[in-house]
């Protein structure tokens, strides 16, 4: 019994042990919950306020002349505080939104939203997102005249939060070059260059977080205002940049190539106006824009016979030899030690003139002529690349720029066979830009001048920063010397391996180059294709490099493959520069700006801008509004907002009838018109109040 | 067919009930643990918590109908066997286990991992309930304290080297179940004493301590009286025994790294140190305290989504509910734990063989404990000891070997007149 009794005795004590403990449970969560209740949830609070930054508005990116590159929109996200209404409003207009917002988002139906709403704004709740979608301003200005929505933000508990996002009106077109920026900051082209001033400065504002992760701000406005960034103004040419992409494209598919570049530059100015980077896709079908090649490290490449230039260069300025002079290229093979020099032609030129061994671009012809007078001391000859001041980065504006590779005699690495493989563009590494820069020196009168691609950092009228043309060497070389080079470089196009671009209309000067690819260190039959040179060739305005690597198919040199697109890029922008073939067009009457942009005075924001942009007229607005006039400011248009007031008589002169129409009868008059074409004068002024059923009479002329 | 009838009507359903209300609400908790508003993805969404969660809660069903059609034998037969093979299972853990935040605890085996540890208390609760079973077993007699000691020792033994001190702890729930059967109460007497002691001994100077254990033992030799001297000379040496203890766990305190002192310092002073050690609690608290009387709402939590609270949806689980469903919520839950445990020990008493009984009391100690270890840790009545809420928290392993613990009891409950007939 003694055994029972203690069992007994024990499981009671296990009962009351559990009991216990669960008391003690219950006890303890009602002292956190009621006792100190108020404390935890003070601290509650407490963490839930925090300083956040609020972000400033990216600057936008220009091209040279205006057009809007990127830019930042804003897109708003609709946030209703449910419980701010007052209730007969609430009730009069719930149905309603629903409605609207069922009618708007597409995704719940009314009855879900009224619920919603009703639901969040009984349980006190102060933030409600009604949707995660975001919408565009003219959709923000539509539901700021919804029920409970007009109320506004005190009135009905309307916010709208803004967020801003990236867009470029042009596409992909100079994708790589506007660039991008990740979240970590990290990107390249311009957005990523000049990041530290399109980006501003963000502000600070105190922020409740609420359930979900979100947070809401506390005030209206920031406790730090944001201060936003700069605008970059690109030296880009949209039109120049569109002829340049498209003319390349069409060669890269033409020719199933793995990638191709184009820069086109300003002669006098550096001032870059297109520069386009096209790369098979890792799919294989189609090209896209994912690599600088004309300028980044992996664009480094020897280049070829484009760097013949420099060789003729160096010759010239030694001053032994003319053009005139003979040089025997033999049969078409020629051995330096142990390495055979083969030129193009099956059988070789034999010989020829200095002259023709660079336009007929014979290996033979100019790297013996190189190592006969730079053999005995290289050192001489790479003298000439560091005075011409090939061996250094240009120090372009775009980040990562490759560095010039070139080979010093006395080390390791220089072989007897470097010298006369170096003259013909091997055992050396540039940039399509170095090359171009060098180019452009030559067509400059041997002004080297510095590639630029931002001339301007600005903020509406303020100027923060313009970037100048700068000089990298007054004179590469002496003044006789240029103008040879000037001499051969349009020969190659008369006579030479470019005389299927030769044309009556202009004249080009160039140099044709294609370089074996050196694949796991043996040169292999893929070729680097390139062509570079300048427009006109007496009065040089362009300068241009094409590279194209690895096309397929039989005929692969450069004067086939990169030369038509050098071509094609020069003949539109020769066609449409009007002070190039100024000399050529009819004079007109007309000024020669207002010529270029068509007769828009007044209209739909939407239409005029849909209007300019498909025939690639730039025109830009910074504001928002519905209503524009047009404003011709160097070769753009720029809106003007064309305040439309309630009540008012708004000012409809320029627009066409159909808008004219439109906007007089929704303020409430009555219109008559005759005429025909756009609203010359109207009966009574802009800005008069409208009394009831008045008439207004419009002419068009 | 009418045989398997007749013991599919004498499952415990209220058991069964509990069970599953208990799951689901666990459940819907760990859905509002990840729930971001933000990026809101379906309860069912395998790829957040909620989802995987679904998937262990449907394969524990499974386990449930197998446990439930398996012959009732068998677990007893094999409670040796598995209770074996668990132990080598431990032992190989710390080898060749996944290391996970510096313990290696788990193993791998494709996809899934598995905490052996969890497992364990399930062949160790059968393993006791097997070797009691015997009549001859006594508890009052050392020969077989030892022997229950050792079998609820050895897998704490290798825990601690994994180590997780927490899923250790829970071995000393068994005493619960030692206690029912017989274990003398002087050793529990003793034990709640030296436990009393050692939070004296932090909390207050010891000298005071020191007078009070001898007015004690004053008083304890005044109501024995003088002529029992053998009781008197035991006492003095208790006496002398409790006052070397206390100085000693000041000792130990003080060597111990200081994290863990923080860690015990804490619960006494939860403002020592709010944003360190004092963080989990402190974070937890604030959830439980803001939720009030009826909580923010279901998904309305702010302090509950990942940022705040850590471990949110495994070991700090009941904050969630806390701060969501408010005191009300939390109240339900508890009723139902303690329903669950006081149902439980009504089955346990109406077993009619001791292997029965004796593992009910093991499920009950197990599930108690661990219930009680982690709510009071998430209220701040205890230190943070990473263990799970019972069919609440997050984890395949967790919830696999805590229904197997269940459902094996309430296998052998519902044969328990057959188990009579044997008998007889």
């Amino acid at each position: 019994m003694n055994i029972k009794r203690s069992i007994l005795f024990r499981v009671r004590v296990a009962f009351l042990l559990t009991s216990a403990i669960g008391i003690a449970i219950f006890y303890k969560i009602t002292q956190v919950q009621f006792v100190d209740g108020d404390k935890w949830r003070q601290m509650s609070e407490n963490i839930h306020l925090q300083y956040r930054p609020v972000k400033a508005t990216r600057g936008n990116i220009y091209s040279g002349d205006g057009s809007l590159l990127a830019t930042s929109l804003p897109f708003y996200r609709v946030v209703l505080d449910p419980s701010i209404s007052k209730e007969d409003r609430f009730r009069n207009g719930i149905d309603s939104l629903a409605t609207l917002l069922s009618g708007y988002y597409k995704d719940k139906s009314a009855t879900q939203y009224k619920r919603i709403i009703s639901d969040a704004r009984n349980s006190g709740k102060k933030y409600l997102i009604i949707n995660r979608k975001q919408i565009g301003y003219q959709e923000k200005l539509a539901m700021m005249k919804w029920p409970i929505f007009r109320d506004g933000r005190l009135g009905g508990g309307i916010i709208f939060e803004k967020v801003d996002q990236r867009y470029r009106p042009f596409r992909s077109l100079a994708g790589r070059t506007v660039g991008f920026l990740n979240e970590d900051d990290y990107g390249v082209g311009l957005e990523y260059s000049f990041n530290e001033f399109l980006q501003g400065r963000n502000g600070e504002a105190l922020f409740q977080k609420i359930a979900g992760g979100s947070w809401k701000p506390l005030h209206d406005a920031e406790d730090i205002k944001p201060t936003d960034g700069f605008d970059i103004v690109s030296t880009l040419d949209i039109n120049i940049q569109d002829v340049a992409e498209s003319a390349l494209l069409r060669q890269l598919i033409n020719k199933d190539a793995n990638f191709g570049s184009v820069i086109v530059m300003e002669v006098a100015t550096g001032h870059i106006k297109a520069l386009a980077n096209l790369e098979k896709n890792k799919s294989g079908n189609g090209y896209g824009e994912n690599y600088n090649y004309a300028v980044g490290d992996q664009g480094l490449t020897e280049p070829g016979s484009t760097f013949k230039l420099l060789s003729m260069l160096a010759l010239l300025e030694e001053g032994k030899i003319s053009l005139q002079d003979s040089i025997d290229t033999g049969d078409g093979v020629f051995k330096f030690y142990d390495r055979s020099m083969r030129d193009a032609k099956n059988g070789g030129f034999g010989r020829i003139t200095v002259r023709e061994a660079f336009e007929k671009s014979s290996n033979i012809g100019i790297s013996r002529l190189v190592n006969d007078q730079f053999g005995v001391a290289p050192v001489k000859f790479i003298n000439y690349i560091s005075k011409v001041g090939l061996d250094k980065p240009v120090g372009f504006q775009l980040k990562g720029e490759g560095v010039p590779y070139f080979k010093t005699p006395g080390t390791k690495s220089w072989y007897g066979t470097t010298l006369p493989w170096m003259s013909i563009g091997y055992e050396l590494k540039v940039t399509p830009l170095q090359t171009l820069t060098l180019y452009n020196a030559i067509a400059n009168d041997g002004k080297m001048v510095k590639p630029l691609i931002v001339k301007q950092i600005s903020k509406g009228n303020y100027v923060e920063e313009t970037y100048d043309t700068e000089v990298l060497n007054k004179q590469i070389a002496s003044k006789k010397t240029i103008q040879y080079l000037r001499s051969l470089l349009e020969g190659v196009v008369e006579n030479g391996t470019a005389r299927n671009i030769r044309n009556n209309d202009y004249s080009i000067a160039g140099k044709t180059g294609t370089a074996q690819k050196l694949v796991d260190g043996r040169y292999t039959q893929t070729y680097y294709t390139s062509f570079v040179g300048y427009f006109p060739a007496d009065n040089p305005k362009y300068s241009a490099i094409i590279v194209i690597d690895s096309p397929k198919g039989f005929q692969a040199y450069g004067g086939d493959i990169s030369a038509p697109v050098f071509k094609e890029i020069a003949d539109k922008i020769h066609a449409q520069d009007l002070k190039l073939n100024l000399d050529k067009t009819l004079v007109s009457n007309k000024t020669p700006y207002a010529g270029d942009l068509p007769f828009i005075q007044a209209g739909l924001t939407e239409d005029v801008q849909m209007l300019c942009n498909k025939f690639g007229i730039s025109n830009h607005y910074q504001e928002q509004e519905k209503w524009v006039r047009s404003k011709v400011t160097n070769k753009s248009i720029q809106w003007v907002t064309n305040r439309i007031n309630e009540k008012q008589v708004p000012d409809v002169t320029g627009m066409a009838l159909r808008d004219a129409l439109y906007i007089l009868e929704n303020n409430g008059l009555r219109v008559l018109f005759s005429g025909k074409g756009r609203v010359k004068s109207q009966s009574l002024p802009s800005g008069t109040t409208i009394s009831p059923k008045s008439t207004i009479k419009i002419t068009l002329g | 067919m009418r045989d398997s009838d007749f013991y599919f009507r004498k499952i415990d359903w209220v058991s069964i009930g509990l069970y599953f209300l208990l799951v689901f609400f666990g459940w819907i908790n760990i859905y509002a643990a990840v729930y971001d508003e933000q990026n809101a993805k379906s309860i069912f969404d395998l790829s957040i918590n909620s989802g995987s969660q679904m998937v262990w809660i449907a394969t524990a069903v499974l386990l449930i109908i197998l446990i439930l059609v398996a012959d009732y034998r068998l677990f007893e037969n094999l409670s040796l066997v598995l209770y074996a093979f668990f132990i080598i299972l431990l032992i190989l853990t710390p080898i060749i286990g996944k290391e996970i935040n510096g313990q290696r605890a788990w193993f791998e085996i494709g996809a899934f991992r598995l905490q052996p540890a969890e497992f364990a208390k399930f062949a160790t609760a059968l393993a006791l309930a097997k070797i009691m079973e015997a009549n001859t077993f006594d508890l009052s007699k050392v020969k077989y304290q030892l022997r229950a000691l050792g079998i609820i020792g050895l897998p704490a033994l290798f825990i601690l080297f994994q180590p997780d001190f927490g899923s250790a702890m829970v071995y000393s729930a068994f005493f619960i179940l030692l206690f029912r059967e017989g274990m003398p109460n002087r050793y529990y007497v003793l034990a709640i004493t030296l436990i009393l002691l050692a939070i004296l001994a932090i909390l207050i100077e010891n000298n005071f301590i020191v007078v009070g254990v001898i007015g004690v033992c004053l008083v304890i030799v005044f109501f024995i009286g003088k002529k029992n001297w053998q009781k008197v000379v035991t006492l003095a040496f208790l006496g002398v025994f409790m006052i070397g203890y206390v100085y000693s766990i000041d000792f130990v305190v003080s060597k111990l790294p200081p994290h863990h002192q923080n860690r015990i310092m804490v619960l006494f002073d939860p403002d020592i140190d709010p944003l360190g050690v004092g963080w989990n609690v402190t974070q937890s608290k604030i959830a439980i305290g803001s939720g009030g009387l009826t909580g923010k709402g279901y998904l309305e939590g702010t302090q509950t989504k990942f940022d705040f609270v850590p471990e949110q949806h495994t070991d700090f689980i009941f904050c969630t509910l806390g701060e969501e469903f408010g005191w009300i919520g939390s109240l339900v839950v508890i009723a139902l734990f303690i329903t669950l445990l006081l149902r439980l020990v009504f089955l346990a008493e109406r077993q009619k063989t001791r292997f029965s009984r004796v593992y009910g009391y093991g499920v009950i100690s197990i599930l108690f404990f661990h219930f009680f270890i982690n709510i009071s840790m998430t209220v701040g009545m205890f230190p943070v000891v990473g263990i799970p809420l019972p069919f609440f928290s997050y984890g395949g392993s967790s919830l696999w070997a805590f229904t197997i613990l269940l459902f094996i009891f309430i296998k052998l409950d519902s044969h328990r007149i057959q188990i009579l007939g044997r008998m007889s």
